[in-house]
Formats: structure tokens, sequence, C-alpha cells
């Protein structure tokens, strides 16, 4: 248990004055301290950019990992140490782009750990280069004449493939967020939060004021987030309406079985906590004879 | 009394497992055996061979002639006729025109009715290979009942149909061949009733890390590291381990890495493919020191190259792999029961020192098979280093000093969970609590701290090991696997009048510079053997000992050294006085090879 002050470090946040992430540290550290869990039990790992400094911000276990690997640490965190409430977080760029394999393979897995992804549109730490996420026609360092391919989907890419929780939040609701990033912790399975996080540095397009214009909530729209069919459609709204209207809150989830639930070797009692002192092998011995 | 047979036959027609099972039956008899397989990265077609090496004394490694070839299809009586020993037989297919080939005039050619035989006893036509193991074990003057019990074991879960089927062909073939086949000169027979385990380097080097407390094991299939995964998936309910296929390497591991972080032991496997997809995030493990095992079987390269045969090309590689300076601990096992020790002994050298170990094997080692005791359990501990436990309470929004300096350079790490124990692990640069840094003086503390490991850690590190008489007129160096062909050519060198001993070094990196200059300084003369084309010991030692070798026997060609090859080519260098090149480098085209161009066909 830890008030949102505690969940802080000394070290001062070294993001651009009204990034994204602020929003979204604030929201984390919120939905941590309502959820009551401890900080010991927490592991936050991120990968590599802006986004990756989130890890350090906060008085819990973290993997501060390589880019675009947050995924495969936190998954073997949470098959060591099922007892553990693990975090992954990245950026579009590195959970999109570099790391794109491990997200498109871990939703097949359903483990039950939180994705978080920092997503806007752009790499920030590398000083503004279009992302998997940029919409078409942007004008980036690497794009002079405009993003030609197709922007990535995340929310359409992980309700096909397997994802049991799929949300999506703006950095510009605070509260909203929160609430998705709690559900997202609280569900037994594979959740993703794909958050609008505005760079106000390097991406002049997708700002707080493009989002405020665009977005709308699920929850206020009637959506069924238990209806797969309902959740794709809705997937697709964005780009269909040429980005007019940009739906935010549950898109879609589900309940199945995770991945640790079916290894008899960790039921009750997770491998960290197995005696290794005097492992025997003689079972071993049978068959290489 | 030794023997050695060569099964060939097309890929896919079931050669691993028949000469597995003759392997087991020599085993069972309490005899010394080593099995090495040889197969094309090919499914169907391609041309298979598995030789079992039989000996009442110590024996290690496959051998370049063999005494009996089995030929299961017309490719391996091509192929092998060569490489057959003076007054060798060739058991192959009665379909087969085993003459047209012109085998020389002293080896006997034993045609074996194989469709009468398996129709006369009742088994399908499937049987065919078992057909032809019987006759084998006939020829080799070995009783039959082994056969049996080893049959048995392997089919019983297919139902006692299977079962009979296959011991009633073996029977047919067996009783075929002593009936019929006369001539053969040399025999083999039980020795003992005692049981020894027949293991391969893979499997040893498993049971060594599940012995640790390897609670996790995770990869991607890469041959020849793949039988690490597939033993451990088959046993990992009994072992109370977890085994995770993932998408890559590069998953795999990062998986191993934040297994380790939470404090499980870990581990990940592969070749130099998939170690190359590797080394960023085994360099992170460096940084963040935290402890990481993996196991390297490496095979020839660059790129795909022989996915399938031998090198060991790859000691370099693993010594430098990933960006930065960092230190590392390689290991390269020289037998299984090495395999097995270094295995155990790589999870304490991780957790004692957090950084990354390498165990170096080959495809060679990795994949053959070697009859052995149980492995020694006795010198087994578990020591996990510096652990942080019952920590007391931290200060409101500060973290645990995870990375405090010290004289040592180890400092304490908690795993998640433990209370009072909260720091970032990170691939960044970093101060005592992990949190990143560009501070020049944090820079340089930091360097320094994980490079003072080095002082503890090589008290650790034993020099090379000598095997054979104390002083001798050559003494062979050479490290990992090539220790196997490198034992077996000691005595046939001494029939030749030669005295030779041999340097072996498992303990590859770091180097004891003081124990590599003392056991050299007493050396005669030198001859490296190295199953590379650049001798990379020869200059890991230069650099790092300043010492050199008079003679580099090289061999680079998918294959390992036979002990023929290194007893003829010393024999040709004492010969001339030790005068000639420094370099010698030999393959084995002139006896051998697989292909049915080189012969017109």
């Amino acid at each position: 248990m830890a008030t949102v002050e505690e969940l802080g470090v000394k070290q001062k946040v070294q993001w651009c004055p009204g990034c994204g992430n602020i929003s979204l540290l604030a929201a984390l550290k919120g939905a941590l301290s309502d959820l009551g869990l401890n900080r010991h039990e927490t592991v936050v790992v991120t990968g590599i950019g802006c986004s990756g400094k989130t890890s350090h911000y906060l008085s819990t276990y973290g993997f501060e990992s390589l880019h675009g690997r947050s995924l495969p640490v936190a998954s073997a965190i949470k098959l060591a140490n099922t007892d553990l409430t693990v975090i992954a977080e990245g950026g579009d760029g590195d959970g999109y782009g570099i790391g794109v394999q491990h997200f498109v393979h871990i939703m097949r897995r359903n483990y039950d750990l939180t994705y978080i992804v920092h997503d806007n549109q752009v790499y920030g730490l590398t000083t503004g280069q279009a992302s998997p996420t940029a919409l078409l026609g942007m004008k980036t360092k690497t794009t002079p004449w405009g993003v030609v391919e197709v922007p990535f989907n995340p929310i359409s890419t992980a309700i096909n493939g397997g994802a049991t929780y799929v949300a999506r939040g703006y950095a510009g609701d605070i509260p909203h967020l929160k609430e998705l990033i709690k559900g997202a912790i609280t569900h037994k399975g594979f959740a993703l939060v794909d958050v609008f996080q505005p760079c106000v540095t390097f991406n002049y397009l997708n700002t707080y004021q493009w989002f405020q214009e665009r977005v709308y909530k699920l929850e206020a729209a009637n959506h069924d987030p238990k209806d797969k069919a309902a959740a794709m459609e809705k997937a697709l709204e964005d780009s269909k309406t040429d980005y007019k209207k940009v739906p935010i809150g549950l898109f879609y989830k589900e309940e199945r079985p995770t991945y640790e639930e079916t290894l008899p070797q960790i039921k009750g009692k997770p491998l960290v906590r197995q005696d290794i002192s005097n492992v025997d092998i003689s079972m071993a011995y049978k068959d290489l004879e | 009394m030794a023997l050695s047979i060569k099964i060939g036959a097309q890929a896919g027609a079931g050669v691993m497992v028949t000469g597995r099972s003759l392997a087991k039956c020599f085993t069972r008899g309490g005899l010394n055996v080593v099995a090495y397989p040889e197969y094309p990265s090919i499914i169907r077609g391609g041309h298979n061979s598995y030789q079992v090496v039989i000996s009442d004394k110590p024996v290690h490694s496959p051998t370049m002639h063999s005494d009996i070839v089995v030929a299961l299809n017309q490719d391996a009586v091509l192929f092998h006729k060569d490489s057959l020993s003076k007054g060798g037989a060739m058991v192959y297919d009665s379909r087969i025109d085993a003459a047209k080939f012109k085998p020389r005039k002293d080896i006997l050619l034993f045609r074996l009715p194989t469709e009468e035989l398996l129709a006369k006893s009742g088994a399908g036509a499937r049987m065919a290979n078992t057909v032809a193991l019987g006759a084998a074990l006939a020829v080799s003057g070995y009783p039959f009942d082994q056969l049996e019990n080893v049959l048995r074991d392997e089919f019983t879960r297919k139902g006692e149909g299977v079962v009979r089927e296959n011991i009633a062909a073996a029977k047919a073939g067996y009783d075929h061949a002593k009936a019929n086949f006369k001539g053969f000169a040399k025999s083999v027979e039980p020795a003992s009733d005692k049981r020894k385990i027949f293991v391969e380097g893979n499997e040893a080097v498993s049971l060594g890390a599940v012995k640790a407390g390897m609670k996790f094991y995770v990869a991607y299939p890469m041959t020849p590291a793949s039988t690490l995964i597939h033993y451990l998936c088959e046993n990992d309910r009994d072992f109370g381990i977890v085994v995770k296929q993932t998408e890559d390497e590069i998953a795999a591991m990062n998986y191993a890495v934040g297994a380790n972080f939470a404090g499980v032991r870990a581990m990940t496997g592969t070749s130099g493919g998939g170690f190359a997809l590797m080394v960023e995030a085994m360099g992170m493990a460096a940084e963040s020191e935290t402890p990481v095992v993996v196991t390297l079987v490496s095979r020839p390269g660059p790129g795909t190259c022989m996915p399938t045969w031998t090198e060991q090309a790859e000691l370099r590689f693993a010594l430098h792999a990933a960006q930065g300076e960092f230190l590392r601990v390689i290991l390269a096992p020289g037998d299984v029961d090495e395999c097995f020790e270094l295995a155990w002994r790589a999870f304490n050298f991780a957790d004692k020192y957090q950084m990354p170990v390498i165990i170096l094997l080959d495809k060679f080692l990795g994949e053959s098979i070697f009859s052995t005791e149980r492995f020694d359990e006795s010198k087994v501990r578990i020591e996990r280093g510096k652990i942080a436990k019952g920590l007391p309470e931290l200060a409101p929004n500060t973290r645990f000093k995870r990375y405090a300096l010290s004289a040592d350079g180890v400092s304490a790490r908690p795993f998640p969970g433990e209370p009072n124990g909260m720091h970032v692990a990170t691939s960044y640069e970093h101060d005592e609590t992990g949190y990143s840094s560009e501070d020049f003086s944090v820079r340089k503390a930091h360097v320094d701290k994980r490079m003072a490991k080095i002082d503890t850690l090589m008290k650790e590190i034993p020099g090379p090991k000598l095997y054979g008489p104390k002083t001798a007129d050559v003494t062979l160096v050479c490290w990992g696997s090539q220790k196997l062909p490198g034992l077996d050519s000691l005595e046939l060198l001494s029939e030749k009048g030669i005295t030779a001993n041999l340097l072996h070094f498992s303990y590859m990196f770091p180097v004891n510079t003081k124990e590599v200059q003392k056991a050299l300084s007493k050396c005669k003369k030198t001859v490296l053997l190295e199953n590379n084309s650049t001798a990379q010991l020869a200059g890991l030692l230069k650099e790092y000992a300043d010492v050199s070798f008079d003679f580099h026997l090289l061999k680079y060609d998918g294959r390992p050294f036979f002990p023929e090859q290194i007893a003829d080519e010393v024999a040709r260098l004492a010969a001339k006085g030790f005068k000639a090149k420094k370099e010698i480098r030999i393959g084995d085209e002139d006896y051998e090879y697989y292909s049915p161009q080189r012969y017109g066909l």
C-alpha cells in the first residue's frame, strides 16, 4: 500500500514541460495507489525512449531494459514470480516498431501482466523521426515528403491477436486513463493500454488540441467490450473517419486462462520460492541407461 | 577389444534411432561407447550416418575408419566403402549391387536379404532397419539378449505388438548373419553388468543446470542446440522447471535476464546465428549486473553455413559479443562429465559475480553420445553470491543501493518482492541506486567496480589440465571437445613410438596467465589442435599469456579431428625432425565424401 506521494522518488522528472508522459505517470501512480499494491511487489519494466524513464520515477522495483524489449523481460519476471504485479511500458517505436514481434506473440500467451504504450506517433528521444503509428502525410526528419506507410493499428492488432483486455487512453484525461490502467492491472491476463500521449516537442500534428477535438469515450457511446465484432469496428473507426472520430476507453475484454495457469510446475509456489539447495535428478538416469 | 560400426542411410530412414539402440546394447554390457551422428540439414533425402565406437578400454572419440558398415541404401555403400578398415565388413541390403562400386579386395561383403527376412519374421517393411541392427550385432560377435531388452524399453509405450515385431525382425537379421556372414576377425563381448549412462553433451549440460537449480530454460530452436530444449521439455514436470520457446533469440535472452533479475536461475541456449541475436541483451545483463547463463553450441559459420556440422570458431565471438567492455566467463567442457560439472559451476559464477557466463560447446560434443558413470554430484554446491534480505526501512522516496560500490565489485541484490529492496536495474550507466547517470565520476567508478570482479573471480579459474605422462616429446594442446580425439590419439602415437601428452583448456576466459605459463613451460614440442581455420586459442593465449605453439594443426571442414589423423600428422612432423611449416591444415576429402557427383553418379 502506498500513497501517490510515496510512489515517487526524489529525482526530478526530466520530461519536457507539458509532455504527455507526466500525466501518464500521474495516472499510473494513482492507479497503483488506488489498488493498494505493495511497492516491493510491483515491478515496472520499461524499454528505451522517453517512456523508458517511467521506471526511474517510481519507488517500486524497476527494470529499464533495452529498446523494444520490455515485454520479454517482463514476461520472464512474471513466470519467475507469479506473486508480483508486473507492468511493462514502452513507446510506440519501442513496442510497435523494433519490438513488435514480442507484442504479437505475448498476446497469444495471455500472461497476466499489463502493457502500457506511450503512443505519441513520433520518436522523441532520438529527436523526431516517424514512428509506426505516425499518420499518413506526417512530415518528420526521416519523412521530409510525408509518411507514405499506413499507420500501425495497435488496437485492431490486439483484438485480432488474442489480447484479453484492449484499451486506449488519453494523457489529456488523467481520471479516465487511471481507471483504464486499474482495469488493466486487475484484469487476469494480458492487458494493453495504448495511451495517446502528445509529444509537445517533436509532433506538431497530433497536439493536445488535435486530440481534444477528436477523442470521445466508448463508455459514453454504449459500447459493449465483450462484443468482439463491435470492438473491431470501433478499432477501425479513426482511420475510417479520416481521424474525425477517435474513440478512447475499453474496446475489448474477454476471460481466458492465463499462460501461468497451464503450468502445474508453479501451482501454489512460484519458481522463485522453490527450494534449489539439493535438486533430485535421479529420475533422469533411468532413461539414459 | 575395440570395434567401430557405422550405419548409413538416407535422411529420414531412422538411422539415429537404430544407431542409438545399437549403442545402448554395448553400453548395457558394461563397455565404453561413443556414438557420433552425421546428418545434413534436410529432413528427407540427403545422407545420414551414425558411428558407434566400442571398447573395453576408455574410448572418447569417433574414428576415421569403421570396422563394420551397415549400408541401408546404395549411397551408404558408396560413401563409406573407402573408410572401412582393413578386413572390414560391409553389411548391405541385397537389393543393392555393391560389387559394381568395386570395393577393396580385403572388404567382406555381407549381403542381407532384408525383404525375405522381414516376410519370414512377420514384421512390417518399416522394420528393415531393425533387421540390419540384428545383423550388425551378430557380425560384431555380441550376444542377442541386450538387443531384446533395448528394443523392449524403446517400444513398450507403442504396445506389445510393436515390441514383438521389432524383436522378431532383429532376431531374423541376427540369425541370418550368424549362419551366413563368416570371416570377420574382430569381435566384442559384454565386459560387466555394471550399468552406465549413455548421454549426449547437450543432455549433460541440461542435467548439470537442473542440478544447479535452474528453474527456467528459454530458447528458440536452432541446430545443434535444439536437443537442449527437447530434453528439458520432455522432462519439465519431473524436473519441476518451466521451459519456454520464444518468438526468437532476442526474446530468449531477454527472458533469461528477466528471470534472473526476479531471482530464478535461468538459462538460454542457441547456436552462433541465434547468439548473434542475443548479444545486445547479454550486454544488458552485464551493464545491469544481472546473472545469466547461455549455452552456445557452435556450428560452422558465418551465415547459415553448414547447420548440422561442427566447428570451434566461436571462441572469439563469445569473448567479444556485445558492445562495450565487460567481464564474462567462458567455459568449454571437453567431455560429458565436464558438461555436467561446468554447467552447475556456470550458475555459481553467474550468481556470485553477477555477470554473463557462456558454456561453449559445439555440435560434435553437444550431439554425440557417450557412455559414462552417473554424474558426480558430491561436489555440487549452490552458491548464490550476495543476496540482500531482511533490509532496513528505506527513507521516503529513496531506493536501495543495488549498485553500492564495494572492494570486490559485487554488490548485494534483492529479488523483487523483498521489502525495502526497491531499485531500478538498468542497461544505462547508473549510480548506486540504479538511477541513470552521465556523470563522469559515476561512469568511471562503476566501470572500475564491474571490472574489479576479476580479482576474486580469477582465484576460481584453474589453468589447463594435463593428460598422459608428465613429460613427453610432444604435447598436444586443445580446448573444448577436441580433448576427445586428442586423448584417443595419445595411444596411437605411443604405438608409433612417440611419447605424447595432452594439455586441455576448459576454462577459456578469463585466462589464468600464471597457470598457463607454468603449464607450457614444461612442454617440449607443442602442437595446437583447433577445429577452426584461424587458431583462435593461439591468438587468445598470445594476448593474455604471451605464449605460442610450435605447430597449429587446423581442421575446419565441418568435422571434428579423428584420432588417426592427429597421430598421422604428429608422426609426420616427428619424422621430419619437427622441421616443418607452422600451420598444418587438414580435411577428410581423401577418404570419405558424401557427394554422389564425386563418383560420377
